[in-house]
């Protein structure tokens, strides 16, 4: 692996060089000059983060691409070695044969087509909720907010409690009230996926009605007055000018709440784990393989699928959404 | 009715002194109940949490059912903080855990500042040769999806920092120094200080090292609490990194990884991991609500991250 880093790294700096020299000459030809001790000042500030934007930024997007076409193994880094298309052909080959790569693709679908709409869905309908001069909406606004400023993990941890199977849980308690016998959610694995999507919903939608909300001040007040003068009722206003207004960012939304939702992991690692392992994400596949079957290369060939299906998806939604250039 | 209002318009001339129609008394009520409603929907995991860290098994199990489980133990004030004395002795060390938590945030921050407000400052200010292929490498980070460059991440940490013992502690604290974005979101902002603060100082002597953290970093204060923000927010809120890197070495850990070895401790109550889920909370939120401008601000440049 050394070896491959130093190689790109002298390639870096190869390139650099030529970018230098040819600054360096065209400076002289417009009879300019660099301040020499200014210029070596200036690498000097720019080497720390170039040093760890290479080893912490650079190195992994680039090795990223590149692990997928090798049999690294996690406790045998040394002994790597090119195999061109096997790992893929032995991803396939799991989807092909419904092994746990199949069910996680399939949790991971359920998730995102899930938590998609009802995140922004609902996002939206707070920030509607939030967005008049009515005394006290601030409140409402905090109490919407709130779980944002719970982290993943505690999120996890605290619906894990409130979702817990025996009598004393907070669900069990509620549905008890209509008289529904007590259940264990997250050990049922047809309804244990669809609790992480409240969960998930629940801690993000804050965030997301936030950004509406600042959308929704943006959109000028004349054009609400023109459509009531033409006679649009509640609705038609809507439909006919906030949500043209509201477009660039519902493209932004929607393609940050995807990604973020295809690389779901820590709240069914978290919450489920223990109960199902049928319940697992693609993140969640991914981490196992590299670190209980140390398979690197393996794992990162599933990333690489990944990050293409994920890619390609993002560039329809935008044209689907149709996103200007900005 | 569109006849009334251009009739109103033609007497008033200008628009903006037509009043809206004023809502009706029952809108309002309706509106603020259901208002109440769901911010009660949303809150009641948090008032649970809080109510329940402050309370035995027994006592959870007796206001199970009624009102009562998402009001505190105020009943038995003299132990309402019980479980977090308990959280907080060497059984689980939760004190412990917030400090590493703690210290590997604020050594990010201050890393993060200088490591990426010295680039940035070399970019924006100084004229070298070779600026160009920093600029385009900057855009080309920025541009490029990172969707699992985690696994290689890992891998190189392995095998640079060795991640056993103490020195694992690196690998949390120098991949999160790093952010293009931060050199960015820098570079924008230095950009915009006019050249004459630099000029003078310089004229009165001063060398590059000492414009920057003299003259640059005083001006630029909005733009490193933003990016302190963020950066506490990430590192603290982190589970996933800590946990792989790590590892089993158990005085390191952060507080939302020791969360699980909270969990699985052998006495431990719901009380108990509700009070532990507070105390990871709790700085998160404060810090929400002190620096809520640069919150905001920052939500503003993030939709650059595309």
């Amino acid at each position: 692996m050394l070896v491959s880093a130093l190689i790109i790294f002298a390639v870096f700096l190869l390139i650099f060089g030529l970018v230098v020299f040819f600054d360096v000459r065209k400076a002289k030809k417009h009879n300019q000059k660099y301040h020499f001790g200014r210029a070596v000042t200036a690498f000097l500030l720019l080497l720390p983060a170039t040093l760890f934007a290479f080893f912490f930024v650079l190195l992994p997007i680039l090795y990223s691409l590149g692990y997928g076409f090798t049999d690294y193994y996690l406790t045998k880094p040394n002994a790597t070695e090119f195999v061109g298309f096997d790992n893929f052909k032995a991803a396939f080959e799991e989807i092909a044969e419904g092994g746990d790569l199949a069910k996680a693709i399939k949790n991971t679908a359920i998730f995102v087509v899930v938590v998609v709409p009802l995140q922004i869905g609902l996002a939206l309908l707070l920030a509607l909720f939030c967005n008049n001069k009515n005394r006290g909406t601030v409140i409402f606004k905090v109490c919407f907010f709130a779980p944002v400023t719970v982290s993943l993990a505690v999120t996890a941890y605290l619906w894990k409690e409130i979702l817990t199977g025996s009598e004393t849980g907070l669900m069990n308690q509620f549905l008890a009230l209509f008289g529904i016998p007590a259940q264990d959610f997250l050990r049922n694995d047809d309804t244990a996926m669809l609790w992480i999507v409240v969960a998930s919903a629940w801690q993000g939608c804050g965030f997301q009605m936030l950004i509406f909300l600042s959308a929704l001040t943006g959109i000028r007040k004349e054009l609400y007055e023109a459509a009531r003068m033409d006679g649009c009722n509640a609705f038609q206003r809507f439909l006919r000018v906030t949500l043209p207004g509201l477009k660039p960012t519902l493209v932004y939304i929607v393609i940050t709440v995807f990604i973020g939702a295809c690389r779901i992991m820590v709240q069914p690692y978290l919450m489920i784990n223990v109960y199902a392992d049928r319940n697992i994400t693609i993140s969640y596949y991914m981490y196992e393989q590299v670190f209980t079957s140390y398979r690197v290369g393996y794992s990162s060939a599933v990333a690489f699928l990944m990050t293409i299906f994920i890619g390609t998806i993002t560039l329809i939604q935008r044209k689907f959404l149709g996103e200007k250039k900005r | 009715m569109r006849e009334k209002r251009v009739r109103e318009l033609i007497q008033n001339e200008d628009v903006k002194i037509v009043k809206k129609p004023s809502k009706s008394i029952y809108g309002k009520i309706i509106y603020y109940i259901a208002g109440i409603c769901i911010s009660l929907i949303f809150i009641f995991p948090i008032l649970y949490m809080l109510a329940a860290s402050t309370k035995t098994m027994e006592e959870i199990a007796r206001d199970a059912g009624s009102i009562m489980m998402f009001i505190p133990n105020f009943s038995n004030f003299g132990h309402i903080l019980d479980n977090y004395k308990e959280i907080f002795n060497e059984d689980y060390n939760v004190g412990r855990y917030a400090l590493n938590s703690l210290i590997y945030a604020l050594i990010t921050i201050v890393l993060n500042v200088l490591i990426n407000g010295l680039a940035a400052y070399a970019i924006s200010k100084l004229r070298f040769p070779g600026k160009r292929f920093f600029n385009f490498i900057i855009m080309f980070l920025i541009i490029v999806p990172v969707e699992s460059s985690i696994i290689p991440l890992y891998t190189i940490c392995k095998q640079l920092l060795g991640l056993s013992g103490k020195l694992s502690v690196l690998a949390i604290i120098m991949p999160a120094s790093i952010s293009i974005f931060n050199i960015f979101l820098f570079v924008q902002f230095f950009s915009s200080i006019p050249k004459e603060f630099e000029e003078a100082a310089r004229m009165d002597g001063a060398n590059t090292l000492k414009i920057f953290f003299k003259v640059i970093l005083p001006l630029s204060k909005p733009i490193i609490a933003t990016v302190a923000v963020f950066c506490f927010i990430g590192v603290w809120n982190d589970y996933l990194w800590p946990k792989m890197v790590l590892g089993t070495n158990e005085d390191m850990l952060p507080i939302q990884t020791a969360l699980t070895t909270i969990q699985t401790a052998d006495d431990v109550t719901t009380g108990k991991i509700m009070a532990s889920l507070v105390v990871t909370t709790i700085p998160i939120f404060a810090v929400y609500v002190a620096a809520q401008k640069y919150i905001v601000k920052g939500f503003g440049t993030g939709g650059l991250k595309l």
